[in-house]
């Protein structure tokens, strides 16, 4: 089915829930393990990983977080966006 | 059958109208383990993300026992 979205909209959206589910995981993990040195590389590592999508997303399809907690550089583009219902 | 699933047939009387059913029950593998060792493998993030855990060793499919205690 053919959405007005772009593939790569799809394709980082579900990267990033990714890299969100591997960085939830791992936080469980370090709560009962915080010690652990190659969690907590892991950890670090997830979470420069996340940036980056976080801000390749945003720059081309708009703030992903409300209450600017995202970059207002396009202005507020809510109501132009897909509404999450919408993706 | 998966090794997760515990398959027991509960006493069932000659004077029981009912046939006997087979039952079975899941026995997840965190049931086993108190606190988890460090440095246990781990799924590749999309695999994880599809599996709903990070952690071969904790994985569970969690479905329904084919003849047994699952809801229906």
């Amino acid at each position: 089915m053919s959405t007005g979205l772009p593939k790569e909209y799809y394709r980082l959206l579900e990267e990033l829930q990714t890299v969100d589910f591997v960085l939830l995981e791992l936080s469980l993990y370090l709560d009962t393990h915080p010690d652990d040195p190659q969690a907590i590389a892991q950890v670090q590592q997830f979470y420069l990983r996340r940036q980056g999508l976080v801000q390749q997303f945003e720059t081309q399809f708009g703030p992903l977080q409300e209450y600017a907690h995202s970059p207002t550089v396009m202005g507020w583009p809510w109501a132009e966006m897909p509404w999450p219902w919408q993706v | 059958m998966d090794p997760q699933w515990h398959a027991y047939t509960p006493y069932s009387s000659a004077l029981d109208p009912c046939p006997p059913r087979p039952k079975a029950y899941i026995v997840p593998p965190n049931q086993y383990v108190i606190f988890q060792p460090h440095g246990l493998r781990q799924f590749a993030p999309r695999e994880a993300l599809k599996r709903g855990t990070l952690w071969p060793e904790l994985y569970s499919p969690y479905e329904h026992g084919d003849r047994g205690g699952g809801r229906r």
